[in-house]
C-alpha cells in the first residue's frame, strides 16, 4: 500500500493572453484569448510509507503544482491521485489532519507575537488533546533547539530561526505525510544542515512519508535515496539518486597533486593532452575527462608524472541534474 | 463548540498582538472620543433648529448614534480586518495555509484577524446607547429587548454576509480592496436614520449597501418604532444573505482550486 499514488496526473491552466499595447488591453476586457498551459502532464509515481523522496526540477517544471494537487489545494485536470487512501481535493478533515505543507517562501506564524501563541491556534484547529500537544511540542523544541526562540515575537527572529519555528508549527499535529516545498530556501549553510538533520530524524522516529523539493542539492543528497525529476510537467527520471548520477554524469574530474618540477616548467600546458584543465594552481590540477576514459587517463597520468596524490571525483550533482534537464 | 473555541483563540491572538503596541490603545481612545464628539456635535447642530428629525427625538438619535458606533466597532474589530487579511492572502498565496486546515475555511477567514482596541468603540457605543435610553426614560420590557437583540443579530448577519460577498470576488479579480472602501464611506451615512434621506438614497442604504438593517432597524427596535413587517423583512434578508454568501464562498473556493475551470 503506497502512501502516495498518482497516475497520469494532469493539470492544465488556462492563461489569458493578449498582445502588447493599450488597444489590445481594451479589447481583452471584452474578449479574452486563452491558451492552455500544461503545468503537469501525465505524471505517474508511487511513494511508500516512510520514504523520503526528493522532487527535483527547474523553476516552472510543475513541482509546486504537483505538491498542491497532492495536498488538496488544487483540483487536477485529469488522472488519479490518492494520498493515504484519500482523494486530496475533497479535503475531508480526516485527510487534512494527516498531512502538512511547508512552503519556504511563505509563512503562517503571526508576526507580532511569539510562536508559542500561534501554536495554540494550531492546537485548537487540529483538535489536539492537551497532553499529546505538550508531548509533541517538547519533542520538537528539543529536536530543533527552539527553547530560546518560541517565546520571542516572530518578527524578532532571524530567517533561519523563523523557519525552524514554522516547521515545528506545521508538525504539531504529527502528520504522516509531509510536503516540504523549498524548506531551506534563503537559509545559511548551518541552518540548512540543521533542518536537514531534523527532517531525517523526524522521518526515522515517526516513519513519516516526506516529499521534498529543494534547489540545494546538499539537501537532496543528505535526505533522499530516491529522486523524481520532472521538467515541463513530464517525468524524466524516477529512481535512486546514485543511479541518476551514474546514468547522467558524462564526465569525471581527476584531481592530481604533482611533485615539484613534474611539468618541467610547462605548467598546465603539460597536462592539456590528457583532458580539459579546469583548474591549475601551485602544482595542483583538476582535469575534466569523459567518464569512460577516466580509468585509462588516470593510469597514463600516473605513469607519465611524479604524482603525490590523485583523486577521481564525480561532478557536482547540480551539473548532473542540469544534464538530465537538457536530455529531456 | 469548537467554532467558539476558534473564535476565542483568534481574539486571544488579537489581544496578544496589540499588547505589543500599547501606544495604539491611546491613539484608538483618542480617535473614538473624537468620533463621538463629532457625532454629538452634529446632533446638537441639527436639534438647534428643530425638535424632531423625521419623527426622531434627540434621545432617539442618541440611541442611534450609540448603535452606529457599537456596530462600526464590531465591523472594524473583526470583519473588516479579517476580510482585508483574506484578500492579502489571496494575492500572496498564503490562503493555501487556511484552506489546508481541517476546519471550515469560511469561519477561519472571517475571524482570522482581530484588532482588539476597536473594542473601545464597541463599549463606547453601548454607553451612548444606554445614556440615550436613560434620558428617554423609556421602560424597556423583555419584548423590546428581544426585538432589539433579534434586529441587531440580523443586522450583523447582513453586514457580515455583504462583506463576505464583496471579499469573495477577490478569488476572481484579486484586487478588490477598493470595494470595501465604498462600504466604509457608505457606513458614515448610517449615522442618521435612513428615513430622512431621499428615496433613492434610502433604497441604496437599505438594499444595495444594507446599512439600514445594521443601524436604523435595531435603533427603531429599541425605541419602539419598529413595525413587525420591517422586523420580518430583516429576518428574511438576513437568512437569505447568510445562505447566498455561504454559497458564493463555496463557489469561490472551488474556483480558487481550479475545480470549476
Amino acid at each position: 500500500m503506497s502512501a502516495i499514488h498518482i497516475h497520469q496526473l494532469q493539470k492544465i491552466y488556462k492563461i489569458h493572453e493578449r498582445e502588447a499595447g493599450l488597444g489590445a488591453a481594451v479589447r481583452s476586457l471584452v474578449k479574452r484569448k486563452t491558451r492552455d498551459v500544461r503545468a503537469v502532464d501525465g505524471i505517474c509515481f508511487d511513494v511508500a510509507p516512510g520514504e523520503i523522496v526528493g522532487f527535483l526540477g527547474p523553476n516552472g517544471a510543475g513541482k509546486t503544482t504537483t505538491l498542491k494537487m497532492l495536498s488538496g489545494l488544487l483540483h487536477p485536470t485529469g488522472g488519479e491521485v490518492d494520498v493515504l487512501g484519500h482523494t486530496p481535493w475533497q479535503r475531508d478533515k480526516e485527510f487534512l489532519r494527516q498531512i502538512t505543507l511547508v512552503m519556504g517562501q511563505r509563512n503562517q506564524l503571526v508576526w507580532d507575537i511569539p510562536a508559542i501563541d500561534s501554536y495554540e491556534l494550531h492546537r485548537v484547529i487540529y483538535h489536539i488533546p492537551l497532553d499529546e500537544y505538550q508531548c509533541t511540542l517538547d519533542e520538537l523544541v528539543d529536536l530543533l533547539d527552539l527553547k530560546p526562540l518560541i517565546h520571542k515575537p516572530v518578527r524578532n527572529l532571524s530567517l533561519g530561526e523563523r523557519m525552524k519555528c514554522e516547521i515545528a508549527g506545521a508538525l504539531l499535529h504529527r502528520p504522516q505525510v509531509l510536503f516540504l516545498d523549498e524548506p531551506t530556501i534563503g537559509l545559511d549553510v548551518t541552518a540548512q544542515r540543521r533542518i536537514r538533520e531534523f527532517v531525517a530524524e523526524y522521518n526515522r522516529r515517526h516513519k513519516a512519508t516526506v516529499l521534498l523539493t529543494s534547489h540545494y542539492m546538499a539537501d537532496v543528497e543528505a535526505l533522499c535515496q530516491r529522486v523524481i525529476v520532472i521538467h515541463h510537467g513530464k517525468l524524466l527520471f524516477d529512481g535512486d539518486l546514485a543511479d541518476l548520477m551514474r546514468r547522467f554524469s558524462a564526465y569525471k574530474t581527476i584531481v592530481v597533486d604533482l611533485a615539484p618540477g613534474a611539468t618541467a616548467g610547462r605548467g598546465a600546458g603539460a597536462l592539456r593532452p590528457y583532458g580539459e584543465v579546469v583548474n591549475y594552481t601551485d602544482g595542483q590540477a583538476a582535469l575534466r575527462v569523459a567518464k569512460k576514459e577516466a580509468a585509462a587517463i588516470t593510469s597514463r597520468l600516473l605513469a607519465d608524472f611524479p604524482i603525490h596524490d590523485l583523486t577521481i571525483q564525480d561532478p557536482p550533482i547540480e551539473e548532473v541534474i542540469e544534464q538530465v534537464f537538457n536530455a529531456g | 463548540m469548537s467554532y467558539l473555541r476558534i473564535i476565542w483563540i483568534y481574539f486571544r491572538l488579537g489581544i496578544l498582538s496589540e499588547l505589543e503596541y500599547r501606544a495604539n490603545f491611546f491613539v484608538q481612545l483618542l480617535e473614538s472620543l473624537l468620533g463621538l464628539a463629532v457625532a454629538l456635535g452634529g446632533l446638537a447642530v441639527v436639534f438647534n433648529h428643530t425638535d424632531t428629525l423625521g419623527g426622531w427625538l434627540p434621545e432617539h438619535l442618541l440611541v442611534l448614534v450609540g448603535i452606529h458606533i457599537h456596530v462600526g466597532g464590531i465591523i472594524n474589530m473583526v470583519i473588516s480586518p479579517s476580510m482585508q487579511r483574506f484578500m492579502e492572502d489571496v494575492r500572496k498565496g498564503t490562503l493555501d495555509f487556511t484552506i489546508i486546515k481541517p476546519a471550515d475555511s469560511q469561519l477561519l477567514v472571517s475571524v482570522q484577524r482581530v484588532e482588539i482596541w476597536k473594542l473601545v468603540d464597541v463599549v463606547l457605543g453601548l454607553v451612548v446607547m444606554v445614556v440615550g435610553m436613560v434620558r428617554l426614560r423609556a421602560a424597556i420590557g423583555w419584548g423590546e429587548t428581544a426585538v432589539f437583540l433579534l434586529a441587531m443579530f440580523c443586522g450583523a448577519a447582513i453586514v457580515y454576509s455583504f462583506y463576505l460577498i464583496l471579499s469573495t470576488f477577490s478569488f476572481w479579480f484579486v484586487k478588490v480592496e477598493n470595494i470595501l472602501v465604498i462600504f466604509q464611506s457608505m457606513y458614515q451615512a448610517g449615522r442618521w436614520p435612513v428615513g430622512i434621506y431621499p428615496d433613492w438614497l434610502r433604497f441604496t442604504l437599505t438594499f444595495l449597501v444594507p446599512i439600514a438593517f445594521a443601524v436604523t432597524v435595531p435603533a427603531e427596535g429599541l425605541t419602539g418604532q419598529l413595525t413587525p413587517q420591517t422586523l420580518w423583512l430583516a429576518v428574511g434578508i438576513a437568512a437569505m444573505m447568510l445562505i447566498s454568501s455561504r454559497t458564493f464562498w463555496k463557489i469561490g473556493i472551488k474556483y480558487y482550486s481550479g475545480a470549476s475551470a
